[in-house]
């Protein structure tokens, strides 16, 4: 591993997870160009650090550290204001699904969306490494810090919380 | 199919799924066909895996290229400026001395061959200019005594030059300067017509300094010639008692030498 990480060694190893830390991003902030915004400042402070990332055993769980302490700061700075990012949901769907069901997702998926963001900041977090992102149980250690059976029952938590708050939703929507 | 997903959905609500059976159930949420009791759960894994297919925009990815590339070229620029600022600044110094060397050797080569040819010749017309009898209204005595001290550093003086200091000697109205061409003439006192400049001046003159610097000049040439007008000085009661003292001196030393 060379000293000095050069724009190439870089980008090999961050651009990979740029994706991830979007997610990440987008699901704390809620917006575009907001999560954007963020993980390009996480991109240049892990530039600028550049030397020192030797040092860390995964630059990914560092980064998405970053990225979470980021869009934490930023939440806490202009006190969560709510916007309304389902528009971007909308443009965010997968090109592949029928129309019909883009819309149908669409909605359901800006729901979600929300009731994610509207559970407790941990177990967004572990809920969105693992159910999203696909995270290993150790990597999620990794990135939180968190023992392996706690990281199960928050998991649980969230998951149920989820599934709870939805039912309410839809129930709350439809009338039943 | 159905009850291993219920089984499953229970695990996975229990947070004991693996990565494996929550990929099955998301698989199965987002193309298998869903029974109506299972519906609920739907919107969820939906959304998980269409969640995972987001990517920042394609302007993303430019602008990061672009905030990341100018950093890239940073280091390695930076480092260049760096060398380059050395190499500059070496360079810089190379020439300063190297000018600097060039200057001395030149002002040197300058100044020696100045000594030796174009300066003489330029100190001759100078010192002609100076001490030209039509300039002495225009000229400083200052002035005419450095001219007259030029002589010295002329290596072989000419008869024009040896008559110019003459003619100072006889006719500046200033006495330093006249003094400063007897001086200088005493250089040249090998000459015969220097010699004999001199002793004719000795009658003219009248500033005693003069009169003495003159017959101490000429008794150091030993000029034989002198004597007489040694003699003529050393009875005239218009001159100064010291100079008559110092012509009977120089007439005995010059009688003696015989």
């Amino acid at each position: 591993m060379p000293l000095n990480m050069d724009l190439q060694a870089f980008n090999q190893r961050i651009l990979p997870v740029q994706g991830r830390l979007f997610r990440l991003a987008q699901m704390f902030l809620r917006n575009r160009e907001e999560a954007e915004d963020a993980i390009q400042d996480v991109f240049l402070r892990l530039w600028t650090n550049r030397q020192q990332l030797e040092s860390y055993q995964s630059v990914e769980a560092l980064a998405v550290q970053m990225t979470k302490n980021l869009c934490l700061d930023r939440l806490k700075s202009h006190h969560k204001q709510k916007t309304s990012n389902e528009t971007d949901m909308v443009a965010m769907q997968a090109a592949d699904v029928s129309p019909y069901r883009q819309v149908e997702n669409s909605d359901s998926a800006g729901l979600m969306h929300r009731l994610i963001g509207e559970l407790p900041e941990q177990q967004k977090l572990v809920l969105h490494l693992r159910d999203v992102e696909e995270y290993t149980l150790e990597e999620i250690e990794e990135v939180t810090g968190l023992s392996n059976a706690n990281i199960r029952t928050i998991l649980s938590r969230a998951r149920q919380k989820l599934r709870e708050n939805y039912l309410k939703a839809e129930n709350y929507g439809t009338g039943y | 199919m159905a009850p291993d997903i219920e089984k499953l959905l229970e695990k996975y609500y229990d947070g004991e799924t693996s990565l494996e059976e929550e990929r099955a159930l998301k698989q199965f949420f987002q193309h298998g066909e869903v029974p109506e009791h299972l519906q609920s759960h739907a919107a969820q894994f939906g959304y998980f895996a269409n969640a995972r297919k987001e990517q920042p925009s394609l302007t993303f990815n430019h602008e990061l290229a672009l905030m990341l590339d100018p950093p890239k070229r940073g280091p390695v620029s930076r480092l260049g400026t760096w060398l380059l600022r050395i190499a500059a600044g070496l360079a810089l110094l190379l020439v300063g001395f190297g000018a600097g060397w060039l200057y001395q050797s030149k002002s040197e080569n300058r100044a020696v061959s100045a000594a030796f040819e174009g300066k003489e010749a330029g100190q001759v017309e100078e010192m002609k200019k100076v001490l030209a009898f039509e300039q002495m209204d225009n000229t400083s005595a200052s002035e005419r005594i450095q001219a007259v001290n030029h002589s010295y550093e002329i290596s072989d003086a000419d008869r024009d030059i040896t008559q110019l200091l003459i003619n100072t000697l006889n006719f500046d109205p200033n006495v330093n300067v006249r003094l400063a061409a007897c001086q200088a003439l005493t250089h040249f006192a090998d000459e015969t017509e220097v010699k004999e400049a001199l002793i004719q001046s000795l009658a003219i003159q009248t500033d005693p300094n003069i009169q003495i610097s003159l017959i101490e000049t000429l008794v150091a040439i030993k000029e034989k010639r002198a004597v007489d007008q040694f003699q003529q000085i050393a009875r005239n009661q218009e001159v100064l008692d010291v100079v008559r003292l110092k012509a009977t001196e120089g007439m005995n030393r010059l009688n003696a030498d015989v």
